[in-house]
């Protein structure tokens, strides 16, 4: 074997050579910057301390903070849901009528209603507007009785629903208002500008006014009262009466009576309410009656 | 000389060749470092911020809490056993207050599996990684992602105590059965606070981080026990307990929580409740909105039903001849609803949420059987006329259909019995008397009529109708079998009353409306008939067991004994019970009364 020009010749030149200051010195920083790390873990010191000036700038990802978010956006909902809920309270709580009643509210919107406003809000109509939503005696108990815990008005697509509830959140009593209807009551019984014949719910029920009134005088006086409950309405009324429809069904135990006035060559239609076990009676004197 | 020269030179190059690969493995950690640093999430401050989320909490209607949603009861380390901490320490991250973030050797170790064996990526996880792992990423195995949860890791160490980390750390982990944190597990599993935890306990609940659902102790108690004497072999390799201790903790099996058993038994209600607020609020509100829902769960009348399921259910492997091993057993679900308002009081969804999730109670539809009938008479009662004491005759029946084979029902007991008044018919369940009945009617008006009584699964408009050939659910039957108790009111079936934000104001309110869909008169009739079926027909066996109290009935069961039916109800409780198979079997299923029972 050929020995190259630069081995070492000697054994001591050898270990000189092994032993050199640049090989000590580099295997002493290898071993110390190993050992030191080890020890005293200086790198993940340096990492974290230099990360920890990076923090604000980083971006707020990852499952703890998406559940900072979730928290976020679930308060938002309820905070909206509330408010809005609140907000239709308010509108409710300070409606002056059935129709701002039914206005406030959109459809499966629902709010509590005091009982006191509710009363107020009845007393605003007619007694015969009245009891159109609901008899007023029927009213007395819910109000007054032991049985009404609260009342909910749940908005509907065309109107709104009222349920007395008792304590126990069943449903004792429910009036659905129609839009329609709250302003046929709250207009205050504004007459039809249409014919009895126009009306299909008075079909094969209309009569003429002289064989109409003919049997109704026929009644006992106390029974004419009830029938009427509102004579004052036609009174009221210009124009002088043609015919007189019975509408097809009751409503809380009263049925509407159509009165067709004619003035100045138009014929309109007033409706009022009577009570159904006299229209009743009325309708036997009619019917005995040849057409 | 030569020999000992190249020796020499040949460690001098590995040296410097190591140490060049050294040198650039450093020069690409500190480039990584830079390069994803930037992308890194941020760390909150102070770190307790994480288990700052509100819980949404389900009451019984008996008043107790029965889940906790979102759930993160911190606690401090104060409050926690001793003999948890260091079980978990020992457990997890035995050098868990020497190191600063990461444990090197491991780290090494997991590089080289990393980089030799590509088809693993090795873990090395140490309390500090774990906890920025839970926090900030997800569960996938990428040598990325691992760096940056090291990182991570590097910076919880730099920001925080060893404590502020152990405390975040114990109050975040999941612990199965729904308990986040140790507060909460200590509560579920053994209904004390963390603080009571004893060495057996603190010990057991420390092994289940590492696989909350298989090591769950509720469903695999043993199971449970052996990761805790791995729990304890690890303490006692730490110093933290002696060997001797060990061993005699070891042969102790610590009680679980009766509570929370039963209330993890309402399962299946809660389930079906939770996915019904997600559809109504979203998984935001739900899970991190601090709600409030008062259920319809009765505990009690749900610890009996899982009880009773459980016991029928057990009464039939026995008839069976079925092995508690054997995977193939035959399931069942029961509902119960108060007739007064449509609450759901009680709702077993299968033998056992932790083997099976799938709700059979509401998400299973099965033929009806015979407990279709009296859907059949109420509707030929009210739209024919007939009514209980009218006369037919139980004889051979063929249906023309056209379009399709001619329909020839057949009785149960393959014979004829002749002329007899429908009221005997109903509870005898003669099926030519039902097939005649829905002859009369037409399928139309009997499908329609179960609607109007709340049935929810699609009915198919045929003839078989008669003899339950619709699927229903448990609940559809129960639902529906209340308006007969009602006398034709309907209550919709619901599960909770009210919703409330976490400062009580109200988000939802239940109120109970009657809806009459059945005619009073007729209604009695068939709930007369029903009476007779309990009393003296098929469902006699109830009777039989003792139980007195008004009650009314119908059984059902369908062909080849698939499926067994029975719903009743008493003034107040209407309840619907399925037992049956999973899977249809092609021969002959069973057919046992397990249900009267339950």
């Amino acid at each position: 074997m050929i020995q190259n020009w630069y081995d070492p010749f000697t054994a001591g030149e050898l270990w000189r050579r092994i032993f050199s200051f640049l090989n000590l010195g580099v295997l002493f920083i290898t071993l110390a910057f190993g050992a030191s790390e080890f020890r005293f873990d200086w790198c993940e010191r340096l990492v974290g301390t230099y990360l920890l000036t990076t923090n604000d700038t980083r971006p707020e990802t990852g499952a703890v903070w998406e559940s900072g978010r979730q928290t976020s956006n679930a308060h938002k909902s309820l905070n909206q849901i509330i408010t809005r809920r609140e907000d239709t309270r308010r509108s409710a709580q300070s409606a002056e009528s059935f129709s701002h009643l039914a206005g406030s509210l959109r459809p499966g919107e629902w709010v509590p209603l005091d009982k006191d406003l509710f009363k107020v809000l009845y007393l605003s109509l007619s007694a015969s507007a009245g009891r159109k939503v609901i008899d007023p005696s029927h009213l007395v108990w819910l109000l007054n009785g032991k049985t009404t815990d609260r009342i909910f008005c749940e908005g509907q697509a065309d109107g709104v629903k009222l349920y007395f509830i008792d304590s126990q959140n069943r449903v004792i009593h429910q009036i659905d208002l129609k839009k329609n209807a709250i302003v046929e009551i709250e207009s205050g019984n504004a007459p039809l500008k249409v014919q009895l014949k126009e009306i299909e719910a008075f079909a094969g029920r209309i009569f003429p006014a002289e064989k109409f009134f003919d049997a109704v005088l026929k009644l006992p006086t106390e029974m004419i009262s009830e029938l009427m409950v509102d004579p004052d309405l036609l009174l009221k009324q210009n124009g002088t009466i043609q015919q007189v429809g019975i509408w097809n069904e009751a409503e809380n135990g009263y049925i509407k009576l159509g009165f067709e006035f004619e003035y100045r060559g138009e014929n309109q239609v007033l409706l009022i309410q009577a009570r159904e076990w006299a229209v009743w009676q009325l309708s036997l004197l009619l019917k005995a009656e040849p057409q | 000389m030569t020999f000992f020269l190249r020796a020499i030179s040949l460690v001098r190059l590995f040296f410097f060749l190591g140490l060049v690969i050294v040198s650039l493995g450093i020069l690409s950690g500190i480039f990584l470092i830079f390069y994803l640093a930037g992308d890194l999430p941020k760390l909150p401050s102070p770190l307790s911020r994480i288990i700052e989320t509100p819980q949404s909490l389900i009451y019984a209607s008996t008043g107790q809490v029965i889940m906790g949603l979102g759930e993160r009861k911190a606690v401090p380390l104060e409050m926690v056993s001793k003999d948890f901490i260091n079980a978990i320490v020992a457990t997890e991250d035995h050098l868990f207050f020497e190191h600063h973030g990461m444990n090197k050797l491991r780290t090494l170790k997991g590089l080289y599996i990393t980089l030799f064996d590509p088809d693993k990526v090795q873990g090395a996880s140490t309390i500090t990684q774990q906890l920025a792992k839970n926090l900030f990423f997800s569960f996938e195995q990428s040598w990325r992602r691992k760096f940056k949860e090291m990182l991570v890791a590097l910076q919880i160490e730099a920001a925080n105590t060893k404590e502020e980390i152990l405390n975040a750390y114990i109050n975040q982990i999941h612990f199965g059965a729904g308990a986040q944190g140790i507060e909460n597990a200590s509560q579920t599993f053994f209904g004390k606070p963390a603080l009571e935890l004893d060495l057996a306990e603190a010990s057991l609940l420390a092994g289940l981080p590492k696989s909350p659902t298989n090591y769950n102790p509720f469903r695999h108690y043993d199971r449970a026990l052996k990761r805790r004497d791995i729990v304890l072999e690890r303490m006692a390799v730490a110093g933290f307990i002696s060997h001797p201790e060990a061993q005699k903790i070891s042969a102790t099996r610590p009680q679980l929580h009766k509570g929370r058993m039963d209330s993890r038994s309402g399962s299946y209600f809660l389930d079906a409740l939770i996915k019904e607020l997600i559809q109504i609020y979203g998984e935001d509100v739900v899970f991190h909105g601090g709600i409030r829902v008062y259920s319809t769960l009765d505990t009690r009348l749900q610890s009996f039903a899982r009880d009773a399921l459980t016991q029928g259910l057990d009464q039939l492997d026995t008839l069976m001849g079925l092995d508690p091993g054997e995977k193939d057993r035959p399931q069942g679900a029961l509902v119960a609803i108060d007739t007064g308002s449509g609450a759901i009081k009680a709702m077993v969804g299968g033998r056992d949420y932790y083997a099976s999730e799938f709700n059979r109670a509401m998400d299973s539809r099965r033929q009806a059987g015979s407990g279709f009938k009296p859907f059949v008479y109420y509707t030929a009662f009210q739209k024919k006329g007939v009514h209980p004491g009218t006369r037919m005759t139980d004889k051979p029946v063929l249906i023309k259909i056209p379009g399709a084979k001619d329909w020839e029902p057949q009785n149960f007991e393959k014979r004829f019995n002749g002329n007899m008044i429908l009221k005997n018919a109903f509870a005898q369940s003669v099926n030519t008397i039902a097939a005649q009945l829905v002859g009369m009617t037409g399928p139309e008006a009997v499908t329609a009529m179960a609607r109007a009584c709340g049935v929810k699964s699609p009915l198919e408009d045929v003839y078989s109708v008669a003899l339950g050939t619709s699927a229903v659910s448990p609940l559809d039957m129960a639902g529906a079998f209340s308006v007969f108790a009602n006398l034709g009111v309907k209550h919709d079936p619901f599960l909770f009353w009210r919703v409330e934000d976490a400062f009580g104001r109200v988000l939802f309110e239940r109120i109970v409306q009657n809806k009459n869909v059945l005619e009073s008169g007729v209604t009695f009739q068939v709930l007369d008939m029903m009476k007779e079926v309990v009393d003296t027909g098929s469902g006699r066996s109830i009777r039989s067991l003792g139980f007195g109290r008004p009650a009314a009935g119908k059984t059902g069961t369908t062909d080849n004994y698939n499926d067994a039916w029975f719903t009743g109800f008493t003034p107040s409780l209407c309840v619907s019970v399925w037992t049956g198979f999973d899977k249809r079997r092609a021969g002959k299923g069973f057919c046992h009364p397990g249900q009267y029972p339950v």
